[in-house]
């Protein structure tokens, strides 16, 4: 474990957890604006969270550890997570924490752990939850894994500190290839985020409902946590995206000043895909959920695309 | 040294042959945990064993006996054997102590006995099988093996169901050996000695050798389409045999199967094409047909072959790899085989032992009739539940470890220049991905829909937990899951391999520590203003909530049984009966929608019937008239003769 990981273990996760939530806030004022609305304030899901921790929580009669265990392990899986993905600067990787695939699995351990959350409760509506979005995580998970193998085929690696400190330094993507991979990442981003038009996450629903009737049955504290480690996900796979896409900026070097203008570059990059974001959900319509795998297959082609082009060119 | 790996090896042999023995002598509890205790203390030996020739990388061989003129019988390890030695022997304790309890729910005394003897037997064959160091052991063995496990597999022989698994798995097993002596027979022919290596032939003279023994070893280990004597045996053989089959007899096949290719110095490049496709396919079909399935054991079968699946793609690369001069790549898809065959031998065990004590507690395998065992059975459910994780390779569990393992020599392969087989290694992935994702979603509908919510029927309803032996016995592979997690970077280098693999035990300290501190700082923090409380959740205004309002286990598989449902294929069958020949007053009849069992509908009951026609053709020269015998034998010995040029 070298020094330059170490700053990073200590400011890189607090930096996601700090912001993740604003952005959360930000796709629905974009959406709000979209709608001749004003929106929350930009700070409500602060204010929210805070509530949260602050109420008690809940537990039905026919729930067991599982409902207790999963939020806090989900928010420790995502806090994992964050040590994976560069968002302030490029440290030396250590000890293997990069692995894209590790990345893969812990998020699949976070899905695994909140859809057993949702069957505890025993209602209907969990077990629906868990089943779409098992089923689903099931179609998307080739697509995210070809658009990986396709970011370790460009970047020849396959730990994101070392693929993303190839990049660090350009102003463009360093290949034209990741503009496609990119479209793929972003069809990922939307998936697992539970944005339209897979899920709604405004709404509650019976008939868009996937992410949203999973933790339907959780409330209080943990209900904050899980929100919490919703949006550092999100947070995360922007950074990858953005990483991929619009690497100006991203420090390479521990300095003080540099750290601070890849920091603050960040936020405003992210600040920009998230209105992109919310542009795009405002105009898509939510896709009935056998439909979804067509979906998916757009993402897929676009990887495979890029492994293609990378191998015959 | 070599005393010493000899001791530990010829004690362990018998204390094996004296747990088969002893229980057939004589009848009590305390001879059943004898032999129990047996398999236990000879499994420590083998531990011990096989440990000590990994690390050293000492290959001992030990003396030859005599056996028949001109055929030997040696035993040798080597780090092949070794290796799965580990395997046998980190299963063998969990369904030892298992067994101690599990093996007295028996019906009749003799049964027990029979139970426990045939138990050390199967081991002990399976253990020969490894140690075989020719073709000859290796047959004789595998025989043993087989016939051992098969009468474990009609162990309830009254019932109908146990009698036509045994059959299946009678046919099955002896297709798998007529394979097996097919392809060392010719491979007698080329090199002339029962030895099973080094072959250095033109790849050439070793197709009919390689696919022979491919079939043979690939109906042993399961892979699709010769995997439909699994779902029949698993459930049929009691819980703690089922583990072991699963567990470590499918892993024998594949042992042999490496033990074959490894020897050989040039394989060809189509051969891993067809390895890693039959490889793919067995696991993709293996969980998806999981998916659909509601008795808890044939769904751990099915789980089964999707695991071998995984481990004949680790094979497949390993092949294509080496035959593409990519020595780490091949390297690094070798270890993971057999990594991962030494993790399904754990957690799988790990599962098929919790559920027999779930299907011991409530009497039934449906998982439909399951639910809320979490209360009733909080041990069990615990265990079940580092099995569940494991085996939908969740980090930091060793599941995870294995296909780490694969996945990474997936992501290299931009190395291969070969476009075409690029091509090919990005479907594979993309299969085995699918396949990964579609285990995670059938272990959170086993774990849900068994252990989670309320019980679903009053068995459930009633269960309790089970006693001590039946928890500690899934808990010795429950904490080998764990571990052997969390350590596999320092278990794969302290065994040898120099391989770039991440560090799970930092990424479990690093959860366990941020679990924790969060834990801390939300309680500590929030203790006063927030108890949490229990009461009713919102039910959309519903006065009580019944258990069949939850939902089921074919509810939660129902997306993605609609998105494949075109390997789902369902079949309409009706069968009437008529009062007169005109076929118009119905006397009874039934209709059924099935879903096609399509490898044995399609693959195997035509020769079947082909064969019975034959067999019934056949069956006329028997007339049992002696001067008709006469005839044959006097025709048989003049065809001899012209075919062997006596006449010249």
């Amino acid at each position: 474990m070298n020094t330059s990981f170490l700053l990073f273990a200590l400011l890189n996760p607090l930096f996601a957890l700090l912001a993740a939530p604003l952005y959360m806030a930000l796709i629905r004022k974009v959406k709000a604006y979209a709608q001749w609305r004003k929106g929350p304030r930009l700070f409500q899901v602060y204010y929210d969270l805070k509530k949260l921790m602050q109420k008690e929580a809940v537990y039905s009669p026919t729930s067991s550890w599982v409902m207790r265990f999963t939020p806090y392990l989900n928010l420790s899986t995502l806090l994992v997570c964050s040590l994976f993905v560069p968002l302030i600067f490029v440290p030396e990787p250590a000890g293997g924490l990069g692995n894209i695939i590790v990345f893969l699995y812990l998020l699949a351990l976070e899905r695994f752990f909140t859809a057993l959350g949702g069957l505890d409760a025993g209602s209907a509506f969990g077990g629906m939850g868990s089943s779409r979005s098992m089923s689903l995580a099931a179609v998307i998970e080739p697509t995210m894994v070809v658009s990986f193998a396709a970011l370790a085929f460009v970047l020849k690696s396959l730990n994101l500190h070392r693929m993303f400190a190839l990049t660090a330094g350009t102003v463009l993507p360093i290949s034209p290839t990741l503009v496609l991979v990119s479209i793929s990442l972003f069809i990922i981003l939307i998936v697992e985020t539970g944005r339209l038009p897979v899920d709604n996450p405004a709404t509650h629903l019976e008939l868009t409902m996937i992410n949203e009737a999973m933790i339907l049955e959780q409330t209080g504290k943990n209900l904050a946590l899980l929100e919490l480690a919703h949006a550092l996900k999100q947070f995360l796979l922007m950074g990858i995206l953005i990483n991929t896409i619009l690497p100006v900026g991203l420090s390479t070097e521990i300095d003080a000043g540099k750290i601070a203008v890849s920091a603050l570059l960040f936020l405003l990059k992210a600040g920009l895909l998230a209105v992109i974001i919310g542009l795009f959900e405002s105009s898509v319509a939510k896709m009935r959920l056998f439909r979804l795998p067509a979906f998916y297959v757009m993402a897929f082609f676009f990887s495979a695309l890029t492994i293609l082009i990378e191998v015959f060119a | 040294m070599n005393i010493l790996l000899e001791t530990l090896v010829y004690g362990a042999i018998a204390a094996l042959v004296s747990g088969t023995v002893l229980p057939l002598l004589y009848r009590s509890k305390n001879t059943r945990k004898t032999a129990f205790g047996l398999s236990l203390i000879s499994s420590i030996l083998l531990l011990v064993f096989a440990g000590t020739v990994l690390y050293t990388g000492k290959e001992p061989v030990f003396p030859a006996i005599g056996f028949l003129p001109g055929l030997d019988f040696t035993l040798a390890a080597d780090r092949l054997s070794a290796g799965f030695i580990l395997l046998i022997a980190a299963v063998v304790p969990g369904v030892s102590i298992y067994s101690v309890e599990y093996v007295e729910h028996a019906k009749s005394e003799d049964g027990k006995n029979l139970q426990a003897a045939l138990t050390n037997l199967f081991i002990l064959a399976m253990l020969m099988v490894v140690l075989a160091g020719n073709m000859v052991g290796f047959l004789i063995f595998w025989e043993i093996m087989s016939l051992s496990s098969l009468l474990l597999v009609l162990h309830n022989y009254s019932s109908e169901e146990n009698k036509k698994a045994g059959f299946f798995y009678f046919v099955m097993t002896n297709i798998s050996t007529a394979f097996l002596f097919l392809g060392f027979i010719s491979l007698f022919r080329l090199t002339g000695s029962t030895e099973f290596g080094p072959l250095e032939y033109a790849a050439g003279e070793l197709t009919l050798p390689f696919l022979s023994l491919f079939v043979g070893f690939g109906v042993k280990a399961g892979l699709v389409p010769f995997h439909k004597w699994l779902p029949y045996a698993h459930p049929a053989a009691p819980s703690s045999v089922s583990a072991l089959m699963s567990g470590v007899m499918l892993k024998v096949a594949v042992y042999g199967f490496l033990r074959f290719l490894l020897s050989i110095s040039t394989p060809e490049l189509w051969w891993g094409v067809l390895i890693l496709t039959a490889g793919s396919l067995s696991a993709l079909f293996g969980v998806i047909y999981a998916l659909k399935e509601n008795d808890i054991k044939r769904l751990l079968a099915y789980s089964s072959i999707e695991n071998i699946g995984i481990i004949f793609t680790g094979i497949g690369l390993y092949v294509i790899f080496g035959v593409e001069g990519l020595e780490t790549l091949a390297l690094l898809s070798l270890v993971g085989a057999c990594f991962h065959s030494f993790n399904h031998a754990l957690f799988k065990s790990l599962l098929f032992l919790c559920a027999g004590s779930v299907v011991h507690a409530t009497g039934t395998r449906k998982i439909e009739a399951l639910g809320g065992l979490v209360k009733s059975m909080p041990a069990t459910s615990a265990l079940f539940m580092i099995g569940s994780v494991s085996i939908a390779a969740l980090p930091p569990t060793n599941g995870f470890a294995g296909e780490l393992l694969l996945y990474q020599a997936f992501f290299q392969s931009f190395a291969v220049t070969d476009p075409l087989l690029t091509v090919f290694l990005i479907i594979a992935l993309s299969s085995f991905a699918l396949t990964g994702a579609l285990a995670a979603a059938l272990f959170v509908k086993l774990f849900g829909i068994t252990c989670l919510a309320m019980p679903r029927s009053e068995k459930s309803r009633l269960a309790e937990e089970v006693r001590k032996p039946m928890l500690i016995g899934p808990a010795v592979p429950a904490a080998f899951c764990i571990l052997g997690g969390l350590f596999s970077k320092q278990l794969l280098s302290l065994a040898g391999w120099k391989i770039e693999f991440p560090d799970l035990l930092l990424l479990g300290f690093l959860l366990g520590l941020i679990y924790a501190a969060l834990f801390v700082l939300i309680r500590t923090r929030t203790k006063e203003t927030n108890p949490s409380r229990i009461s009713e959740t919102w039910r959309c205004g519903i006065p009580t909530v019944a258990p069949y309002m939850e939902y089921s286990s074919a509810g939660f598989s129902e997306p993605l049984v609609m998105i494949f449902k075109s390997v789902y294929r369902t079949k309409i069958v009706h069968r009437a009966e008529y009062l007169d020949r005109q076929e118009s007053l119905v006397k009874n009849g039934n209709v059924e929608i099935r879903l096609v069992r399509f490898f044995e509908e399609y693959l195997y009951i035509p020769p079947a019937r082909a064969i019975e026609g034959f067999s019934k053709y056949v069956s006329k020269l028997q007339n049992g008239k002696l001067d008709s015998y006469v005839l044959y034998a006097f025709l048989a010995v003049i065809v001899l003769t012209i075919a062997t040029g006596g006449f010249v």
